[in-house]
């Protein structure tokens, strides 16, 4: 890997974990584990459609690890790389199936799948079936997040296209 | 080209739909009076919350504790030493079947499916 | 207008039946009524069903807290009082303090010992009756326990002599002893469906109004929770055990309310919490104080040589014991499952 791609993926990571620690300080409503917005997916959705599968994959496992560290929460650190696993393994075979255009689709898959991962590990580690109650919950959440975040990614993506070139 | 898109927004509309349904029949489903507390998948405590007297009981996970409150007949976590607290903001136990979780102390708190009692011995 | 008319004298009939339908309907389901009050030193909840619960359960209250005038050990006024403070000398009691008396020592004399009315100096040195637990010195303890005998009770008829320095206290029957007499004042009242809790001393009068048996949830003395299901008809039920009342010492071990007369010390039998379903409120109450103290094969010999109950033994250790008589009527539930249960035959 040359020293230009490395430094592409580690700004990407850092904007990615800029938009982490943004997003922390919005007050999340919903008082249920694992729905957010995940602005930071924006990121995700955009590396997966212009890098390579391991080089998206690296940009999300360093943000993941480094975002446990920023927020103090490293037992969320277990539930985001399992979504995030989930997450590329689903997006990624996608991106052949569906055309840039619709990003959002994309974005949306993304997104359940990621708190498909999320909720997997929770029953896990619970070890309760009663927590897949959950799981319509973050369909919701998920369909909306991950729209939202795949229209803002279709949008950056508009707009370079219009200046003509990619993000970096 | 344009069918395949539609298709694509169609799945995904379901999939809004089909969360949607879910979470209302999850959030409206109804329930008795039996609460159990789990740990690790391990029903620490088991009560009838019609009968049980108001208390609050401290449940220790790897030194992080949680403090639960039963009130009026209903239960809740009152304060959590986790970073996100995210059980002391869901509140009180209302839905049937979702239950209150405490991922990081493995805790859960969800309505068993239990008839009543008339009183407790003790 | 004359249709006008018919349909008014139509409707209105049907609305008088519909009416006396729902009375009817009403009646069908038993009146219940429900009293709570503060009485022999805990929180009392008495349920009865029928025409004339209300009336009935206002006459046990009544009744209760009398008893409670007589039995208190803390009452100046009280009859127990004015036997712990008479010095030495004779003093006469109430029909139903002496029975109640009788009572607690007979059964004191049955489970040799194990039960002790005369216990109240020891228990108040560990601090139990104050709520300043300590642990007494051996020497202490020794001294206090000269000061218990029950057999050194002396009474004729309605006479009680209480040696100086010696300390009647009926707290462990009379909860029971009340319960019976309270049960008695409603079934005099033709209650047939009605349901006592005593601070936790169950005493079931009858069925539920539907016919079906009462449900108990039994304590889990482990946890706060309960452990299983028991189902009863017209019976008493009791449950002992240290996790009521309790102190951890500075050294760390736990010390229960429950004294053992022989040592003067908590005991520490092995067992966790004793159940006891009898007919009565004042066996089941006289009974599960003093299987607890005897332990669990002591307690399993006594079942044996004494017909008139059932019980459940709880260990240290988790297991359950239950008796052939209660065993079906004892469901454990699911979330105790891993708790091994074992039937006692006779």
């Amino acid at each position: 890997m040359d020293a230009k791609k490395l430094t592409q993926l580690a700004m990407l990571t850092g904007v990615a974990l800029i938009i982490f620690v943004v997003e922390l300080q919005i007050p999340n409503p919903f008082p249920i584990p694992g729905v957010k917005l995940g602005l930071a997916n924006i990121i995700t959705v955009y590396a997966v459609y212009h890098y390579r599968a391991k080089e998206a994959a690296m940009i999300v496992f360093a943000r993941v690890v480094l975002a446990a560290f920023f927020s103090g929460n490293m037992m969320a650190l277990m539930y985001s790389m399992a979504g995030g696993i989930f997450c590329l393994a689903g997006m990624i075979p996608l991106k052949r199936i569906i055309d840039e255009k619709m990003i959002w689709v994309s974005s949306v898959f993304g997104a359940v799948l990621h708190n498909i991962g999320q909720i997997s590990v929770a029953v896990l580690l619970t070890k309760t079936w009663g927590v897949i109650a959950y799981f319509p919950f973050l369909l919701l959440s998920g369909c909306l997040a991950g729209a939202f975040t795949g229209i803002s990614a279709q949008l950056i993506i508009k707009r370079l296209k219009n200046k003509g070139g990619r993000l970096l | 080209m344009k069918k395949k898109n539609i298709c694509l927004a169609g799945f995904c509309a379901a999939l809004f739909l089909f969360g949607a349904a879910g979470s209302l029949a999850v959030w409206f489903r109804p329930h008795g009076s039996w609460v159990n507390v789990m740990q690790d998948g391990m029903v620490l405590y088991s009560f009838d919350l019609s009968s049980t007297p108001d208390q609050t009981i401290d449940i220790e996970y790897n030194g992080s504790i949680n403090t639960i409150q039963i009130k009026d007949g209903r239960i809740r976590v009152l304060s959590a030493e986790c970073p996100d607290k995210t059980c002391v903001h869901m509140g009180w136990l209302e839905s049937g079947a979702l239950p209150v979780v405490c991922l990081p102390n493995r805790l859960v708190i969800g309505f068993a499916e239990r008839e009543s009692v008339d009183a407790v011995v003790k | 207008m004359r249709t006008q008319r018919l349909c008014c004298l139509v409707l209105g009939v049907l609305f008088l039946f519909t009416a006396c339908a729902g009375q009817d309907a009403q009646t069908d389901i038993a009146e219940e009524n429900k009293t709570s009050f503060f009485a022999m030193d805990t929180y009392v909840t008495l349920t009865a069903y029928g025409k004339d619960s209300r009336e009935a359960l206002s006459l046990a209250q009544g009744k209760m807290e009398a008893l409670e005038r007589l039995w208190s050990v803390t009452d100046e006024n009280s009859e127990i009082y004015r036997v712990n403070h008479s010095g030495g000398t004779a003093v006469e009691v109430s029909d139903e303090t002496a029975a109640l008396l009788h009572f607690a020592l007979g059964m004191a004399d049955k489970t040799g010992g194990a039960l002790e009315p005369t216990i109240y100096p020891v228990l108040t040195a560990w601090g139990f009756t104050t709520g300043e637990q300590r642990i007494p010195t051996e020497k202490e303890i020794e001294g206090l326990l000269a000061a218990v005998g029950y057999d050194r009770v002396k009474t004729e008829g309605n006479m009680v002599l209480l040696e100086q320095g010696m300390m009647l206290d009926l707290g462990a029957v009379g909860k029971g002893y009340a319960g019976d007499l309270a049960a008695e004042v409603l079934r005099n009242h033709n209650i047939t469906s009605a349901l006592l809790d005593i601070g936790g001393n169950i005493q079931a009068i009858g069925a539920k109004p539907d016919g079906t048996p009462w449900r108990l949830g039994l304590r889990d003395p482990f946890s706060g929770g309960t452990i299983g299901i028991l189902q009863v008809t017209d019976a008493a039920v009791v449950t002992s055990g240290n996790y009521e009342k309790f102190f951890v010492g500075q050294d760390g071990e736990t010390y229960g309310h429950l004294i053992d007369p022989a040592s003067g010390r908590p005991a520490k039998s092995g067992l966790a919490s004793v159940t006891v379903i009898a007919k009565e409120g004042r066996i089941c109450d006289a009974l599960s104080t003093a299987l607890f103290i005897m332990g669990a094969d002591k307690a399993v010999e006594y079942w044996n040589d004494n017909m008139d109950f059932e019980m459940i033994l709880i260990t240290d250790e988790g297991e359950i014991f239950v008796t052939e008589g209660i065993a079906d009527s004892f469901i454990v539930d699911d979330a105790h499952s891993d708790m091994s249960v074992h039937m006692v035959g006779r």
